[in-house]
């Protein structure tokens, strides 16, 4: 169904599309990791590299699209592969339509339809949602990165003040979408994780066979026919500050189980907010919380977990050159399991990076990431709970 | 100020300042300084002598351009006489998607890179405000005057006018940071024939602060 809706859009583009833009990128790294066993591997170090993978390694490779179909008709599509054995070595991230007639007053309308990403995140602002700051994302937004896209319908209100007096643009989202039932599941069992991958539309999180959610054959599934929703807002203040905040709630059925996956509809909610201050040309601080619960299984009350993660982001660009610092915080703790096992992660991140353009098509990243988190779900693996990861990464990044 | 800006200022000016035939030899000149609070020099302000009894119109159209680099509108302000014909190159990689719906001139150029639409005629005073429709951080403006006489203050915040002829003027200060309101910046002017004028305007509130892009690199675009 996910794939026929698609599908369907991708017919949309054999209009006659009048411009087209093409984008290749490349990342390659050298990597050294001092992590547990990643996520990816089976394990649940919360690194995307490990010390048996890491080294040279694929970043990623990215293809992206973007065509005007008509003047207010637009098509973005992105696809990424990263090397880590996924189950397709090249698949979509996004694909989507978004319909932008110009304003014929101070309220302007957009919809957009298709699989994007909810307007949460003030970290991921380059093309194929990649972060300008660094090469690893927050904990936040690897969480969405890798267990939130939209596959629906988004429509956004904007009031653009700044066309009139006033120093203000303000934006209104509502969205309605399915196939995120999974969602929180990677969130109950590994916790927070700081990475830069992002979860394909028809692939895993994990590899196959490994990782902590090994079953799944899809990730982005409906399983219990239920829409879910977001509503959110936005302001900006003259280009110098940007507030955002929403409300997601997926409206899982924790109830309605998937057979062939042995797994439920995941119930995940949250609240977030974000603030971006760029009061020069040098300096940008970011910080974002999120706060949210996700539940799963027949059980009356069913299992459940809450976590929350805030971050604050100081970045300052000279030139060329840009230096990030990132702080990340961030918790998870299950309150209910008809196992009687409670899964908890606690744990603080530090992102120190150096980036330098050396032309406009080549640039490079060298990235020092550490995390410390005491996770209980490492006790059932058989490993130390308390984990101290260090991981550095060269980054030789090509973009046409 | 750029020193492209203040070229093209110059030359809008010249194209439309020339007085008339028939008109008296002997003009005045007006010299108009702005500042800060803190005394510093207000750059790139608009500054217009709008005559009690309207100026002839002018004989030939005047052209200017009001460019787009680095997702910016270059220069940020433009001002131009009525019946000004203003050229919009995109400069940038990207494509951009020019509107305005301000009173004096509603428009839109359809998507496009280069030099893809004829020029817009501005045909009516007062302040057009453009956006692009693809980069929400893109403000520019263009202020129409029937007025010959007008520009833009430079680095120091000065302004020479010349060749004005004797009369009553509104002179009028307009800047798109500007935090006082700007009738109370109006000044009511009695000119004479050969007379030098010198007017000196400071602030009450200093400007508001510039906002900025991430220039043209194609790599950005928010989610």
């Amino acid at each position: 169904m996910k794939g026929a809706a698609l599908a369907g859009l991708c017919c949309a583009v054999s209009l006659a599309t009048s411009a087209h833009d093409f984008d290749l990128s490349v990342d390659l790294r050298a990597v050294s990791s001092r992590g547990q066993t990643s996520y990816l591997n089976g394990g649940l170090g919360k690194l995307r590299f490990d010390q048996t993978h890491d080294g040279l390694r694929l970043g990623s490779l990215r293809l992206a699209y973007r065509g005007d179909i008509t003047d207010s008709l637009h098509l973005t599509a992105e696809a990424f592969a990263y090397g880590d054995q996924d189950v397709n070595p090249l698949d979509l991230t996004e694909l989507h339509l978004s319909w932008r007639p110009v304003p014929k007053s101070l309220w302007r309308t957009e919809l957009k339809l298709g699989a994007f990403y909810p307007a949460i995140s003030l970290e991921n602002r380059m093309r194929g949602w990649r972060s300008p700051y660094s090469i690893s994302f927050s904990a936040i937004n690897s969480w969405i990165g890798e267990e939130l896209r939209t596959i629906g319908g988004e429509y956004n209100l904007d009031w653009l003040g700044q066309q009139s007096d006033s120093n203000f643009n303000l934006g209104f989202t509502a969205a309605v979408y399915g196939w995120n039932d999974p969602a929180g599941v990677v969130m109950a069992m590994r916790g927070w994780s700081l990475h830069d991958r992002q979860s394909t539309l028809f692939g895993r999180v994990g590899r196959y066979g490994q990782g902590v959610i090994d079953g799944r054959k899809l990730f982005y599934d409906d399983i219990d026919g239920r829409a879910g929703f977001y509503l959110g807002a936005s302001a900006r203040f003259r280009g110098l500050l940007e507030a955002r905040l929403m409300h997601y709630d997926n409206r899982g059925d924790p109830a309605a189980e998937a057979p062939a996956i042995d797994d439920y509809a995941w119930r995940t909610r949250f609240d977030a907010f974000g603030l971006r201050y760029t009061p020069d040309e040098h300096w940008t601080a970011v910080w974002q919380y999120l706060r949210g619960s996700t539940a799963a299984g027949a059980p009356v009350p069913p299992n459940d977990w809450r976590f929350d993660s805030q971050f604050l982001l100081l970045s300052w660009r000279h030139g060329r050159h840009r230096l990030t610092a990132r702080y990340d915080d961030f918790s998870m703790q299950q309150r209910v399991s008809y196992f009687g096992a409670l899964n908890d992660d606690r744990g603080h991140a530090q992102t120190y990076v150096w980036l330098y353009d050396i032309n406009p098509r080549w640039s490079i990243a060298l990235e020092s990431l550490q995390i410390d988190s005491d996770l209980h779900s490492r006790s059932w693996l058989g490993e130390p709970q308390i984990a101290h990861e260090r991981q550095l990464q060269l980054a030789l990044r090509y973009d046409l | 100020m750029h020193a492209r800006s203040l070229l093209l200022a110059a030359c809008v000016t010249a194209c439309t300042v020339l007085p008339p035939v028939g008109r008296p030899v002997v003009a005045a000149e007006l010299s108009v300084t702005i500042q800060n609070p803190d005394g510093r020099g207000v750059s790139g302000a608009v500054v217009i002598a709008e005559p009690a009894v309207p100026a002839p119109r002018a004989r030939t159209a005047a052209r200017a351009s009001m460019d787009q680099r680095e997702l910016q509108f270059r220069p940020e302000v433009l001002v131009v006489r009525t019946g000004t014909a203003v050229d919009f190159p995109n400069s940038d990689q990207v494509r951009h998607q020019v509107y305005s719906f301000s009173g004096a001139k509603t428009f839109q150029l359809a998507l496009y890179a280069g030099r893809a639409h004829p020029p817009v005629v501005f045909d009516k005073a007062g302040l057009v405000t453009l956006g692009c429709n693809i980069h929400d951080g893109m403000i520019g403006y263009i202020y129409v005057t029937d007025s010959p006489w007008f520009g833009q203050t430079d680095d120091q915040g000065r302004l020479q006018l010349d060749g004005l002829p004797a009369g009553s003027y509104t002179l009028r200060i307009w800047h798109p940071r500007l935090s006082d309101a700007a009738t109370r910046l109006d000044r009511q002017l009695n000119l004479q024939a050969e007379q030098k004028s010198a007017i000196d305007i400071r602030l009450t509130r200093a400007l508001r602060a510039p906002t900025h892009t991430h220039g043209s690199d194609k790599r950005w675009e928010d989610y």
